[in-house]
């Protein structure tokens, strides 16, 4: 199913992850739920992708984390967005938009 | 603090590869927590729950691996910043520092600048004369001079100079060398007409373009086949320069261009810069053995079988297979064979076992050898009293950082105890230094491109530009290295007294606490600096009075307003008739041409060229035991034109021609030589024999100085009607410096040579020229190095004076508030400066006094202890001394008493 072809959209999982720490700083854990409860499950994200793609954006500039405190009190490592981060999503959502409009329109032509 | 607002920030985490690996772990291990506490909430087993969660994740090691290794090169990426953003930051923090204080800055910069730029340049001199190999030079370690060692008069010597027979055997006799060449720079007529003039050219063979690695700009090099005696082809490979200005870089190549006697075509063009292994500008190269073909038509005695002429040096490279000590055993034995053979044919050649010859390859630059000359050893002194010039200097400005460190010890207190390393305490400080050792490094650039041509003007008499300082690796290599050493060492002083500094009580103190920091190491520095100024200005004094007395001897002739004309055949046959007619032309023309005063003829020129015949007296038994007698002959007008004054009788005049009675007129020295106590005049004199006809002498002229300007040696004149009317050249006089009208003479004589002869035309004011040369240099350098050392000595004393004033601004304020007049404090400030300074032009004055004894034989009419020049150098030390206290003390009377007092 869908999983096995989000490989192929590797910039998908940067964007996903992009967008979800608009809403504020979060850990690797909280990322990888709120993906899945605003999908409704539906996208399946391998977690060992999800943390690679949250470091290599770290590394690259578009996140910065910090340690903190998690609600239960626990050692969690936290991300937020950079002035960097932020360009990049906008220019990310911008291609992918285009991208699956056309390929929606495509679709659509029966 | 935390970037990220609401989050408490945590624990540091480690920062080193070992803490990546743990926050890794730690991560990874708070997500697969978190899942398993989720799936357990919803009802699952933990066993399935943690089964679950590891599923949901994927390959967790792989994982681990690969966030490691990205964090890591994340965590190098961000100390690379930080290191880039530390320095940027010292460096902002060095520029502001040197902004607020830019007189403190310049004054660094102008004494390290002069110490770097003095050491610059000398070694621009040293490198050219003992370490850089010629331009193009193929692998330098083996290409070498070859050296001839002979006893001759139980002294062994070593000689560069040969001639072609015994390069030949050497070349037949040797295996170790892959190429052998000839080597000579000679002057040769170049050009035709009145655009003739002589130029130098590399005189060598054809193996000389494999000693280089050098390929032709245009056309090519001769060859063997061209190079072959007894007679070579006449072809010529010019030079870039030449190329550039006779032909503006159009194609030279098959054009003429007539050189010596011949018409050599033109083949090639060497690359720029290309010398051979000349070490001044040649315009071209010729095969030696067409210039000698030319040189030498007769060959009877064939020039290039004889031992007997050296005109040229040999160069080879040895064989990269073969040892230095086999290639000077196989010279050896090929030199000691050429030495037999040349004892066969020579009769009077030192035997073979007194002479032991023998054969070497040695250094290719002259100055490494065994025959050094004495600019080298000159230029290498120089280099030492550049080295000590520097080390002051940097001593001045590791005492001027010091000072300034001590200003801002609360300053830097109050960076210690906000929390700022030492370490990047000690590398702000030192980004300081090296920033002004930067600047210096710049100033001493535009020193060492300046002063440098100026030295070698002085120092080795050339007047062609260098390469550029700015462009030459090898001087901005020497800048950057002394720029960085100066940098660190004066930078260190200062950094080790700010970092050992005792935050607590820096802080507590104000400035006007704690002692006045007078340091005895500082006034002892000062005294040597001034000690040292004494010592190299009483040198340039003592040169420069000599050089004024070597100018204001009374030559006997006026060397400013004589051109001497000379006149070469190139190859034109003329007999006797014809040469004097030609003399006599160019003497009519020249008294006719513009500018010109008189003219005469003349065979000898002071200095520089001198005839001698043995002279008979009646009643002397040997007159050329009483010493050397100087014969010149000329024409009517002689001593008008020269201005040597006839002090009794007359000089020589029309009446004196071929048929008429001989005449003579000497001079005073060889008048009171041979006839002490008498008159002169009418006294008989014969020439090489007693049965010759009689020179009566007609007059007695003042002395002229011709071989040594300290020393008056005799002259006699004859007229040269009477003499050798076929020889000599002319002396011109003109109404203006002469050398001012010497191109214009020449255009004016030359249409009057017949064929390819032609004139050359010298101010005789350049030949005196090389004989003041050496009080010149004298003076030149010791006033070079004299003034630098006592602009620093004024820099360093200004400093610490200014330094010192303002530590007791505090003082001086009480002593103003309690009635202290202006010139009282003045004269405070200044008598500390004279402290200071008097002990050191004391010590100086004395050291100069010691060492008069090897400087007297130097000098020129002056005494190494002349007064004027201790006492004028002395008082000029006191002068810049009280100069250099004065603004301070200006500024210690302006204080304001009720400023200084509330301070702090």
């Amino acid at each position: 199913m869908l999983a096995a072809d989000l490989d192929l959209l590797q910039g998908t999982l940067d964007l996903l992850i992009l967008k979800t720490l608009t809403w504020g700083p979060k850990h690797g854990y909280a990322v990888a739920s709120w993906i899945r409860q605003t999908t409704d499950d539906r996208l399946q994200i391998e977690e060992g992708a999800l943390y690679t793609a949250l470091h290599r954006m770290e590394k690259r500039g578009w996140l910065e984390s910090e340690w903190g405190l998690s609600e239960n009190n626990r050692r969690a490592k936290y991300y937020q967005l950079t002035t960097q981060g932020r360009k990049q999503l906008r220019a990310k959502a911008a291609v992918w938009t285009e991208y699956a409009g056309a390929v929606f329109k495509v679709l659509k032509t029966t | 603090m935390s970037r990220i607002p609401g989050l408490r920030r945590l624990m540091r985490i480690v920062r080193n590869d070992t803490g990546v690996a743990r926050a890794v772990d730690d991560e990874l291990h708070f997500h697969l927590e978190m899942t398993m506490r989720e799936l357990i909430d919803a009802g699952m087993s933990p066993d399935d729950a943690r089964r679950e969660a590891g599923r949901r994740f994927g390959d967790v090691q792989r994982t681990r691996e690969r966030l490691t290794d990205l964090d890591r090169a994340l965590l190098g990426q961000e100390r690379r910043v930080e290191r880039w953003n530390a320095f940027v930051q010292d460096l902002r923090y060095a520029v502001r520092g040197i902004r607020q204080k830019p007189g403190f800055a310049a004054a660094v910069v102008v004494t390290l600048g002069l110490g770097i730029g003095a050491n610059a340049a000398m070694f621009r001199i040293v490198d050219r004369l003992l370490f850089r190999p010629p331009a193009y030079l193929a692998s330098p370690n083996l290409a070498g001079r070859i050296y001839f060692e002979q006893t001759f008069r139980d002294k062994r010597a070593a000689n560069t100079y040969t001639g072609y027979r015994r390069y030949l055997d050497l070349r037949e006799n040797t295996t170790s060398f892959d190429a052998m060449a000839p080597f000579t720079v000679n002057s040769l007529a170049v050009g035709e007409g009145t655009d003739t003039h002589e130029m130098n050219l590399g005189v060598t063979g054809a193996d000389f373009w494999k000693l280089f690695d050098v390929r032709p700009v245009r056309g090519r090099f001769f060859t063997a086949q061209e190079d072959r005696p007894p007679y070579g082809a006449h072809v010529v490979v010019l030079s870039y320069a030449f190329w550039q200005t006779r032909f503006g870089g159009r194609d030279p190549l098959g054009q003429q261009l007539h050189i010596g006697p011949a018409k050599y075509t033109i083949i090639g063009v060497a690359p720029e810069r290309f010398t051979g292994f000349s070490s001044a500008p040649v315009i071209g190269f010729i095969p030696m053995t067409a210039q000698m073909g030319d040189a030498n038509p007769d060959l009877k005695h064939p020039w290039y079988d004889t031992y007997y002429m050296s005109w040229f040096e040999i160069f080879a490279r040895r064989n990269s297979t073969v040892t230095l000590a086999a290639a000077n055993a196989d010279l050896t034995r090929a030199q000691q064979l050429s030495f037999k053979k040349q004892a066969t044919i020579s009769k009077n050649l030192s035997s073979f076992d007194i002479a032991r010859p023998s054969a070497f390859i040695g250094p290719v630059l002259l100055n490494r050898g065994p025959n050094e000359g004495k600019e080298a050893k000159v230029a290498t002194w120089l280099l030492g009293v550049a080295g000590i010039v520097l080390l002051i200097a940097c001593a001045n400005v590791a005492n001027l950082l010091l000072a300034r460190a001590l200003k801002r010890r609360r300053e830097i207190a109050v960076r210690v105890a906000l929390g700022i390393s030492r370490w990047r305490l000690f590398a702000q400080l030192l980004t300081e230094s090296l920033l002004l050792a930067a600047l210096a490094a710049v100033a001493a650039l535009a020193i060492a491109q300046w002063g440098g041509d100026a030295m070698r003007r002085v120092l080795l008499d050339e007047t062609a530009p260098g390469p550029t300082a700015f462009a030459d690796s090898r001087i901005l290599i020497v800048v950057a290295a002394l720029a960085v050493l100066t940098g660190v060492f004066c930078g260190l002083a200062p950094v080790l007294q700010a970092t050992r500094e005792d935050v607590a009580s820096a802080l507590k103190a104000g400035s006007r606490e704690g002692t006045v920091h007078r340091s005895r190491l500082r006034a002892g520095l000062l005294v040597a600096q001034a000690a040292l100024s004494v010592l190299l200005l009483v040198g340039a004094g003592l040169f420069l009075r000599s050089l004024a007395n070597a100018n204001g001897v009374r030559l006997g002739y006026d060397a400013d307003r004589l051109l001497w004309v000379d006149l070469n055949a190139r190859g034109t046959k003329l007999d006797s008739a014809q040469q004097r007619e030609i003399r006599q032309s160019l003497l009519e023309r020249a008294a006719r041409l513009p500018g010109v005063e008189g003219a005469a003829r003349v065979v000898s020129v002071p200095f520089w060229m001198t005839w001698e015949e043995d002279l008979r007296v009646a009643g002397i038994d040997s007159v050329s035991k009483l010493g050397d007698f100087t014969l010149q002959a000329v024409t009517p007008g002689y001593f008008s034109t020269s201005g040597t004054r006839i002090l009794r009788g007359r000089g020589i005049t029309e009446e004196d021609h071929a048929g008429a009675p001989h005449v003579m007129v000497v001079d005073e020295s060889m008048a009171a030589k041979l006839w002490p106590n008498q008159s002169a005049l009418g006294k008989c004199v014969r020439l090489n024999a007693d049965t010759a006809p009689c020179n009566t002498v007609v007059g007695v002229a003042e002395d002229i100085r011709g071989s040594d300007i300290g020393k008056r040696d005799m002259h006699y004149y004859l007229s040269i009607a009477q003499f050798h009317p076929e020889t000599g050249g002319l002396f011109v006089r003109t109404s203006a410096p002469a050398a001012d009208h010497a191109e214009a003479i020449r255009r004016g004589l030359q249409p009057l040579m017949p064929g390819a002869s032609y004139v050359t035309v010298t101010p005789l004011s350049q030949v005196i020229a090389g004989e003041t040369r050496s009080w010149k240099i004298g003076a030149t350098m010791f006033a070079v190095f004299g003034v630098l050392a006592l602009v620093i000595a004024a820099i360093g004393l200004y400093s610490v004076i200014a330094y010192n004033v303002a530590q007791r601004t505090h003082e001086m304020g009480v002593r103003v508030a309690l009635g202290a007049q202006a010139r009282n404090v003045v004269g405070l400030v200044v008598r500390e400066g004279l402290v200071i300074v008097l002990p050191g032009v004391a010590l100086g004055a004395a050291i100069a006094l010691v060492a008069s004894h090897w400087l007297q034989p130097l000098l020129f009419q002056t005494s190494a202890k002349d007064p004027p020049t201790m006492v004028g150098v002395a008082v000029t030390l006191i002068l810049v001394a009280v100069l250099a206290s004065w603004i301070p003390a200006l500024r210690a009377a302006r204080v304001d008493p009720s400023v200084a007092l509330r301070a702090d």
